[in-house]
């Protein structure tokens, strides 16, 4: 028997179960390296997770996208058991830099008292933040030795910028900070003529202009020049 | 009055019944806020700006789950017919801002933003009826542009029913009409409502005609925005160079 190209789906019990539609309107569901609007709806729950950008729908099926960006899809991590890829959207703005525990910041320190010294934090690794947050560098957090005869007036002085790891979250006032390696601590202070001082050990730093000596907890920066404006 | 001329169907000024005035939105306008955008319909004319997230700046207000929604709507001295001043904290405009900020609360992941604040204001440039609706989808575009997580776009028209005709997108001259109006704001793809004010009387069978023929004008106008946020990603992208 010849078969023709139009033919009509036997009427037996297979082609009763496959009834369900596979693709939900295709109108809606976006391809990849398009650009997504909030409530577009990106991909099913059951092919994707929901990534950056997204989130998934109330009943469990779809996942929508929640700003304005390209879609991406990440192939799955390697190290789970997770099948499933992750779409995301890309957007154009950037958000502000936010601390988080174990990051490098750059920070200027604003008081200096006899357990503990507050900074402004600036810097976020490398990016500048959009408003500034309040950190703390508690007496024992300063250096890894000999934590207890640690004196504040000779670690820090208010203006100096200085690097450090954000130990936590902190409570609500302030971030906990600490500079106890050997490549955080001041990178760069001002001596009491005004002048920006040169590091000559770990301790001490020099001024320029007038030869007096000043005690830092000072950073082992590795880069031969670093020049800061304040 | 006649707002529908009986013999060639147009109102006052020349629409159909269920046509809506022109919209136009930009977003980008203010250079220093987070997101901005302009919108008009017709003669009203709107700027929206949006500040956030950002840290909450009074703390006894600081909710520690999701962020705080902040809107105030105002309108400028020379936006009505006659130059009158409007004080910022009265009734209506206290009222619109309450209504505002609900509706975009509705829409906001402010889940995603524990202990924050986000700040939209809303200055009305020109008045000419719907300035509540062209608010509504000004304060979309700005949080659109702004990057702020959204559940959907929130679109709002309103509609009206004079001469025993629903009628989409009242103006100035047939809000004043005493008839009444009908505000719808909606999440287009979820098909949720946010939003839903009327003045007036309204048997309860028209209003269901009148209730979607405003939803119609709100996917419209859904489209049109996201149109927009798509030119606009395409043309950062370019600007960047990518």
């Amino acid at each position: 028997m010849r078969e023709t190209s139009l033919s009509l789906p036997a009427i037996n019990d297979e082609a009763m179960i496959a009834t369900e539609p596979e693709i939900p309107q295709a109108i809606d569901v976006l391809c990849s390296d398009s650009i997504a609007t909030p409530g577009e709806i990106l991909g099913d729950s059951s092919q994707f997770i929901a990534g950056k950008g997204s989130y998934l729908a109330p009943n469990g099926r779809n996942i929508h996208a929640s700003i304005t960006g390209h879609r991406r899809v990440l192939p799955p991590p390697a190290d789970s058991t997770e099948k499933r890829s992750t779409v995301e959207v890309v957007g154009h703005k950037s958000r502000g830099a936010v601390p988080e525990p174990g990051v490098v910041v750059i920070a200027r320190v604003t008081r200096v008292m006899a357990r503990m010294v507050s900074a402004d934090i600036m810097c976020v690794e490398s990016k500048a933040v959009k408003e500034k947050f309040t950190g703390i560098i508690r007496q024992q957090d300063v250096r890894a030795t000999e934590i207890d005869k640690v004196d504040m007036y000779q670690s820090f002085q208010p203006g100096d910028v200085v690097k450090a790891v954000v130990l936590s979250l902190g409570d609500a006032r302030a971030y906990y900070l600490s500079t106890a390696k050997n490549e955080l601590g001041v990178v760069s202070a001002q001596s009491m003529a005004g002048a920006t001082m040169v590091p000559i050990s770990w301790t001490e730093m020099q001024c320029p202009s007038t030869g007096q000596i000043e005690k830092r907890k000072v950073a082992k920066v590795l880069q031969t020049f670093f020049h800061f404006r304040i | 009055m006649e707002y529908i001329n009986p013999l060639t169907g147009f109102r006052l000024d020349g629409r159909r019944p269920n046509e809506m005035r022109q919209i136009r939105g930009e977003v980008g306008v203010v250079a220093r806020a987070d997101g901005s955008a302009v919108f008009e319909m017709g003669n009203t004319k709107v700027i929206a700006a949006v500040y956030g997230p950002r840290e909450v700046q009074n703390k006894s207000q600081q909710i520690d789950n999701q962020a705080l929604v902040r809107c105030e709507y105002s309108m400028s001295n020379f936006s009505t017919g006659n130059r009158a001043r409007k004080y910022k904290g009265d009734r209506r405009s206290t009222e619109i801002s309450l209504v505002i900020r609900q509706t975009m609360e509705a829409a906001i992941l402010t889940h995603l933003m524990p202990r924050s604040q986000i700040d939209i204001f809303l200055q009305v440039l020109q008045a000419d009826g719907g300035t509540r609706s062209a608010c509504i989808n000004a304060a979309t575009l700005a949080l659109a542009d702004a990057g702020i997580p959204m559940r959907d776009l929130v679109t709002s028209c309103s509609a009206g029913y004079l001469c025993s005709t629903p009628l989409l997108d009242l103006n100035y001259v047939e809000d004043s009409a005493g008839g009444p109006d009908v505000t719808v704001g909606t999440l287009v793809k979820m098909d949720k409502v946010t939003l839903l004010q009327m003045d007036a009387k309204l048997p309860i069978d028209m209003f269901a005609d009148v209730m979607q023929l405003a939803i119609e004008g709100c996917k419209a106008i859904a489209n049109y925005i996201r149109e927009v946020l798509s030119e606009n990603s395409k043309k950062l992208e370019c600007m960047k160079g990518n």
